[in-house]
């Protein structure tokens, strides 16, 4: 039995070692064209800032692969014939496969501002080793860059131009920084820290053009409001998509929306082929879903492994999570955070003294979501309560179990209770439901 | 990458085995050799009005842990672990490696190093030098080796000891801290220090050995005396000037901050043995770790703490002196340093655990 995996990103290689684990003898193939190894897309920051070599990116040492027997094959691939199982390599070779695992991933979303087509130089993406590569070349010749997207690639590539002492501008399109999954007063937070680091952050902003120097390097932004920002690099953080424009031209493309869509044991529309990870699309309720995030394409490529090897596997999507550290503040989600939920109540805090807060948010008398910046905390703890269907009041006076500061440093949780109980009772006094 | 200025240059060729490092190994290395095999120093520290050239050594290490300790306070500030630690042995070294031994000796007492013990400082149970002790300093040198440090070992894990309170590792995380990443963390660094490590500490413990039946039998043994001593001679020149200053600290900006610690040092490797017993480990939350390897890049002891972290094993390694950095430079929290209540051993072996892990322990995909 031969596997080909297209992508060898977390959940290709997952799913590699998964199969490997399960089934000694088959045989295993690794395709890239981005990279000869594996190597951790969200470290991509701390390699722009000097902290990493490409080298240290690789979780694995390399002698793994070939311990595990699985054949790494750097290259892309042009054609898909599911018909004859096989594949064109961009080398011009065929590969022939038995089962095919697409797990390509995401790259960012391109803007139609109008003028970046242009710009043949000095606009990135920072998604991909190559848009590093792009983005660390540019460094040399900036002085001046603006970062477009409020959201967490967008404050990453920030990080490392300030690393790299460059006047950054942070334009963000929304009124607070990502509402999505920060409430305003978090977001505040997050913003003043983001400020303390020399970045001039604009909330409201939305680019109207870009403008280019006659040599094709990108010289300023203009924003709808009518600012113009000077730059010489463009940093486009506004999003990232399913890389999956490739299929659409291939002899037997798979049912593709906005990803490659899959059932909920990763099927594709065509026999042998499944997907797995930021590419695949799940319907669920009706509702598209894809996923792009480190932790669920690890756990996809776990599942689309045994898909594979032929178990009954049902992908249910789990209690979400996620973490992020914007410049120092770290940051855990858990559950439902959107800031504004029908039906919902939430208790706010922040902790006197740090750029810390805690959020948790309750619906009908069980907690269904925690967001926590700048202490640390133990997800997992949150997520038993949310499936327990603990009440806020166990969750708060529990809190302490979810600690998970270093020794010394563990935030004082008095204030958070203090707080709880008065907005307790504020919330009884208006009559809303406790 | 780009590196601004040319003070941003030095400082990343330093940190990064670039000439700078070499030309300062080659200073380092001749200073350590002027030190222990020449008298050149001796008359340096004479005109500086020091007794001898080891007190101007120890007047030059401590500002070293001093000037470095200042940084690393200002560095790790938001981190209340490093703060308290790094405080703790920088006032271990003013007080208890520095001052108290020089007062003492203006006491006419023995210079007496409380912050160290047998078999880091060889003498401490060598009988010909503690049978001569006052009573106080004798005691201390017998139940400080065997019994305070073992306990504290299997209560706190042996970072009590080298990086809270002993010199070496004090060095390494102040001054050294710039340098930390250089430690090498391929499997074959791995299994060399497994067996260095030992090595050492079945030597000095059998040379130990030899200069207790050496020293009950006197002039009996006349032959077994020069042996021993021949061997003595040996030890201090191999063990304790090559490998722990030499070595150790000559070699910093090339091989990182940990090379006597991690290979030789028989002192780190009793407490290791102690540690895989007693209640120290690093705890990793789990499904949280997003395989960056800041947390292996920082080890200093060249532990691939990301091999633990993203296949969700809480670990005590023997070689782990618990400075709290992996922890400090995780961008997602996922380890915490712990005195566990209970003990959790490790349910397999580095090589066993990556990458397979995840795959083979129970899936969470509930596949039906």
């Amino acid at each position: 039995m031969r596997y080909v995996i297209i992508g060898n990103g977390v959940a290709g290689v997952t799913a590699a070692f998964t199969l490997r684990a399960r089934d000694a003898a088959a045989e295993i193939l690794l395709l890239s064209g981005e990279s000869d190894y594996f190597f951790s897309r969200t470290a991509l920051m701390y390699a722009f800032m000097d902290r990493m070599s490409l080298r240290d990116l690789e979780p694995y040492e390399r002698h793994v692969y070939a311990e595990q027997n699985i054949r790494l094959v750097r290259d892309w691939v042009t054609n898909l014939d599911a018909s004859r199982r096989l594949l064109t390599l961009q080398s011009g070779s065929s590969l022939a496969y038995d089962r095919l695992l697409l797990a390509t991933g995401s790259l960012g979303d391109a803007p139609d501002w109008p003028g970046l087509d242009h710009v043949r130089e000095g606009a990135v993406h920072f998604v991909t080793l190559q848009d590093l590569q792009r983005a660390e070349s540019l460094a040399r010749t900036t002085r001046e860059a603006v970062v477009v997207g409020g959201g967490l690639i967008g404050v990453e590539l920030v990080e490392c131009l300030v690393y790299h002492r460059q006047k950054v501008t942070f334009l963000v399109r929304a009124p607070w920084y990502w509402p999505g999954a920060l409430a305003r007063e978090e977001a505040e937070i997050v913003s003043e820290h983001i400020r303390r680091h020399g970045v001039d952050l604009r909330m409201d902003e939305e680019v109207a053009e870009v403008l280019a120097a006659p040599e094709g390097r990108v010289r300023a932004v203009r924003t709808k409001s009518g600012h113009e920002y000077s730059c010489q690099l463009l940093g486009i953080a506004i999003g990232v998509s399913p890389q999956i424009a490739w299929l659409r031209g291939v002899k037997t493309p798979p049912s593709l929306g906005r990803g490659i869509q899959v059932s909920s044991s990763f099927q594709t529309s065509l026999e042998n082929v499944w997907a797995t990870g930021d590419c695949a699309e799940f319907s669920a309720n009706g509702q598209s879903l894809v996923e792009q995030i480190w932790y669920s394409a690890r756990r996809q490529g776990e599942l689309a492994a045994l898909a594979m090897l032929g178990h009954q596997v049902r992908y249910d999507l789990p209690i979400f999570y996620n973490s992020a550290k914007f410049f120092e503040i770290e940051y855990t989600a858990t559950g439902e955070i959107s800031p504004s939920l029908p039906g919902a109540q939430t208790f706010f805090c922040r902790l006197p003294g740090r750029e810390a807060s805690v959020r948790i948010t309750e619906r009908a008398g069980s907690i269904i979501g925690v967001n926590m910046l700048g202490a640390r905390w133990d997800h997992s703890i949150f997520e038993r309560w949310i499936a327990e269907q603990r009440d806020m009041d166990y969750a708060i006076s529990h809190l302490a179990e979810a600690q998970f500061d270093v020794e010394f440093g563990r935030v004082d949780l008095a204030s958070v209770s203090g707080a709880y109980r008065e907005w307790r009772a504020r919330s009884a006094g208006t009559g809303s439901p406790s | 990458m780009v590196r601004k200025g040319k003070s941003a240059w030095l400082l990343h060729d330093l940190t990064h085995r670039g000439p700078t490092a070499w030309l300062l190994t080659a200073l380092l290395v001749a200073f350590y050799l002027l030190l222990y095999f020449t008298h050149f120093f001796t008359p340096v520290a004479h005109s500086l009005g020091l007794s001898s050239k080891w007190t101007l050594y120890g007047l030059l290490y401590t500002l070293a842990i001093l000037a470095g300790g200042v940084h690393v306070l200002r560095k790790y500030r938001h981190n209340r672990y490093q703060v308290v630690r790094t405080s703790v042995v920088m006032f271990v070294q003013v007080v208890f490696a520095f001052s108290i031994p020089e007062i003492l000796q203006f006491f006419h007492q023995p210079e007496y190093y409380f912050s160290y013990f047998w078999p880091l400082k060889f003498d401490d149970l060598n009988p010909s030098v503690v049978f001569h002790l006052p009573l106080f300093y004798a005691l201390y040198s017998f139940l400080g080796a065997l019994l305070l440090a073992p306990f504290l070992g299997v209560v706190f894990g042996k970072r009590w000891y080298c990086s809270w309170v002993c010199g070496c590792g004090g060095l390494a995380n102040t001054a050294g801290d710039g340098l930390r990443h250089l430690t090498s963390k391929s499997s074959r660094a791995w299994k060399f220090e497994k067996i260095s490590i030992h090595a050492v500490l079945a030597v000095s413990v059998l040379l130990t050995a030899l200069l207790f039946v050496s020293y009950g039998l006197g002039s009996r043994a006349p032959a077994l005396a020069r042996f021993t001593y021949n061997f003595q001679t040996v030890y201090a020149f191999l063990v304790v000037a090559t490998l722990s200053g030499v070595v150790g600290a000559g070699l910093y900006p090339l091989g990182g901050t940990r090379i006597w610690c991690r290979n030789f040092c028989p002192m780190a490797a009793v407490l290791g043995l102690v540690q895989k017993l007693g209640r120290f480990r690093i705890t990793v939350k789990p499904n949280m770790c997003i395989s960056c390897g800041l947390c292996s890049k920082y080890c200093e002891m060249g532990i691939d703490v990301r091999a633990y972290a993203q296949a969700n094993q809480s670990f005590t390694r023997a070689s782990c002196v618990g400075c709290g950095l992996c922890a400090e430079v995780c961008p997602r929290g996922v380890l915490r340093l712990e005195n566990a209540r209970s003990h959790a051993p490790q349910r397999a072996s580095l090589v066993q655990i990556a990458p397979l892990a995840s795959a083979a322990s129970p899936s969470p995909g509930r596949p039906r």
